[in-house]
């Protein structure tokens, strides 16, 4: 369980670092958050200061610090204090009204890159320089060096604006009646934002699965199975694959990060109101209350996920059980 | 394709059509010949705009990815070389690796008063965990060496074993990251400028995306999106082949 206890304390210190990231990077601008907030905006000074007081900013920094701590420990839902740009709802609220939308299209985008991926790549695997592998090869490296608001503009003017098969923007349409409606309108609504997601994922575990197949396929166990004369389909789903898996495993735990950075670019292109859409919502408002909280809260969904992609792990490799 | 697109962004400006701050035409138009990427919403020819945006785009994408691999490869060296260090290295690349970066990048630009420094040093702070990664490594392995040893027992100091010892031969290491973050900043910088996070009034690939989402992509002005993000395409896959094939000529395990 070496692997696990090392894991963990990674995440401790990781949820440590972002939690004071989160505390320090506001209070090292110029100027203090009041009056950051009240820049370039006509609010009077007792406001300011009534802010002030409110934020615990005229006291010295170990005071805020210790207040800050009191907010997220000691209350229940975590206090990351107020938005500005949807007054009286709290960051906390904000949050967790929209992270349903984002986990719905990361989860989906998740499943059907990966799927297609494992797909492609058990097709591919042991037919190395066919046109089919090229082509799949040349598609994931197109993708993936494609900025992924750039595509989602390019399937959103063809598939919404030229040919109108799917709607503009939005998560459902307002005017659905049944729960049948609802599903096929929140269907509707997902299916391009999954598949520039997923579209991207597939390229990235393409790559992934493709390199470490190539491992595999050098190692000593697929040689004796091949020459006890295994078929090359349970070589390929039984040895191959399944081997390939675990470095797919271990790092898409790892780009959970850089998902959940691209999430928020689609979210933006397809108007989906998800995380992605509320940051945009505090960019423009301001509001940065909302992306520090939002920010906390997403990291701990990273180290929540890479736990989960670690207890996975465990579970397919029995190398490191034994550990 | 990257001398292409560096020689277009030393001579372009001297050979494009129209200021791209200028109302050269009608608002809204598609490609033709007086305007072959069309016009924007005002009329400014895209073409100019296109062109004039490659410069602050890349020297973004430069500047941080040159900050990056240097910080990268300092800590990456410093962490592999005194095992002391090893728990600081560790910890601060898993939560730089584990904090989403977008989001972090947008409460810096929302914080500060966002300008190209602030950009640059925003990217270098997500983006150095990778190099510095791979740089410790590479040390820890190099350093098992014997001429290392050797190095030692003829009386060198640590900073002279690390300068003229190691140093050469994890710089090649160093090289392909660099690479690689070109390509990568570019684009996180674009992405930035594309959800309005930079000067919008400077014209650069993101700005002119950022103003194409909000005001004419919705009625179909394809040729507004099309050419600035064939660009950005373009130049982020030529430095990423450019790192790949780099890394593949340093390391023969990964040739096929």
């Amino acid at each position: 369980m070496d692997f696990l206890r090392r894991r963990i304390v990674t995440s401790i210190v990781v949820f440590v670092v972002v939690l004071n990231l989160d505390f320090i990077l506001p209070r090292l601008a110029p100027g203090n958050a009041a009056e950051i907030l009240a820049a370039g905006s006509k609010v009077p000074a007792a406001a300011i200061a009534l802010l002030e007081q409110r934020f615990g900013l005229n006291q010295s920094v170990y005071v805020q610090y210790e207040l800050y701590l009191k907010g997220i420990f000691l209350s229940w839902p975590p206090d990351f204090g107020v938005s500005y740009g949807y007054y009286p709802a709290t960051v906390t609220q904000l949050f967790f009204l929209r992270v349903g939308w984002s986990l719905l299209l990361l989860l989906c985008s998740l499943a059907v890159g990966i799927a297609f991926a494992y797909a492609a790549a058990a097709v591919t695997s042991l037919r190395r320089g066919g046109t089919f592998e090229k082509a799949v090869l040349q598609i994931s490296v197109l993708v993936n060096s494609t900025p992924i608001f750039w595509s989602a503009l390019g399937l959103l003017w063809i598939f919404s604006i030229t040919l109108g098969w799917f709607p503009l923007y939005g998560s459902v349409s307002f005017d659905t009646t049944s729960s049948l409606s609802f599903v096929i309108s929140v269907t509707e609504h997902a299916i391009l934002p999954v598949a520039t997601l997923g579209l991207s994922i597939f390229g990235e575990s393409y790559l992934l699965l493709r390199g470490s197949t190539q491992e595999v396929l050098k190692s000593d166990y697929v040689l004796a199975a091949r020459s006890r004369g295994l078929l090359d389909r349970t070589i390929a789903s039984g040895y191959i694959l399944r081997n390939s898996m675990l470095p797919l495993i271990s790092i898409m735990s790892f780009s959970l990060a850089s998902l959940i950075s691209r999430l928020v670019l689609v979210e933006a292109v397809f108007g989906y109101p998800g995380i992605g859409d509320l940051l945009i919502d505090a960019v423009r408002l301001h509001d940065f209350p909302v992306v520090e909280g939002t920010l906390f809260y997403l990291t701990v969904m990273v180290i929540v996920g890479g736990l989960l992609g670690d207890l996975l792990l465990l579970r397919v490799d029995p190398r490191l059980r034994s550990e | 394709m990257i001398a292409a697109m560096l020689s277009l962004v030393l001579l372009g400006p001297f050979f494009v059509p129209y200021s791209p701050y200028a109302i050269s035409g009608l608002p809204n138009q598609p490609p033709s010949f007086a305007h072959p990427f069309g016009t924007d919403f005002l009329g400014h020819d895209l073409l100019s705009q296109v062109i004039y945006g490659a410069y602050p785009s890349l020297l973004v994408g430069l500047g941080a990815a040159v900050g990056a691999t240097a910080f990268g490869f300092f800590v990456g060296l410093l962490g592999g070389y005194y095992r002391r260090l090893e728990w600081l290295l560790s910890a601060s690349t898993d939560s730089i690796l584990s904090i989403p970066a977008l989001p972090l990048l947008i409460l810096i630009g929302i914080i500060y008063p966002v300008n190209n420094t602030i950009i640059v040093e925003g990217l270098i702070l997500v983006l150095w965990a990778p190099a510095a990664r791979a740089v410790r490594a590479q040390v820890a392995s190099v350093k098992k060496l014997q001429y290392v040893e050797a190095a030692r027992t003829s009386g060198m100091t640590d900073w002279q074993i690390i300068w003229r010892v190691i140093v050469p031969k994890v710089g090649a290491i160093a090289m392909a990251y660099f690479i690689l973050l070109v390509s990568v900043s570019i684009v996180l910088v674009t992405a930035l400028e594309f959800i309005g996070i930079g000067n919008p009034e400077i014209v650069s690939w993101g700005s002119i995306l950022y103003f194409a989402q909000q005001y004419g992509f919705y009625l179909g002005d394809w040729w507004w999106v099309l050419a600035p993000g064939l660009s950005i395409t373009i130049v982020a896959t030529g430095f990423a082949l450019a790192g790949f094939s780099f890394e593949e000529i340093l390391n023969p395990r990964l040739r096929t």
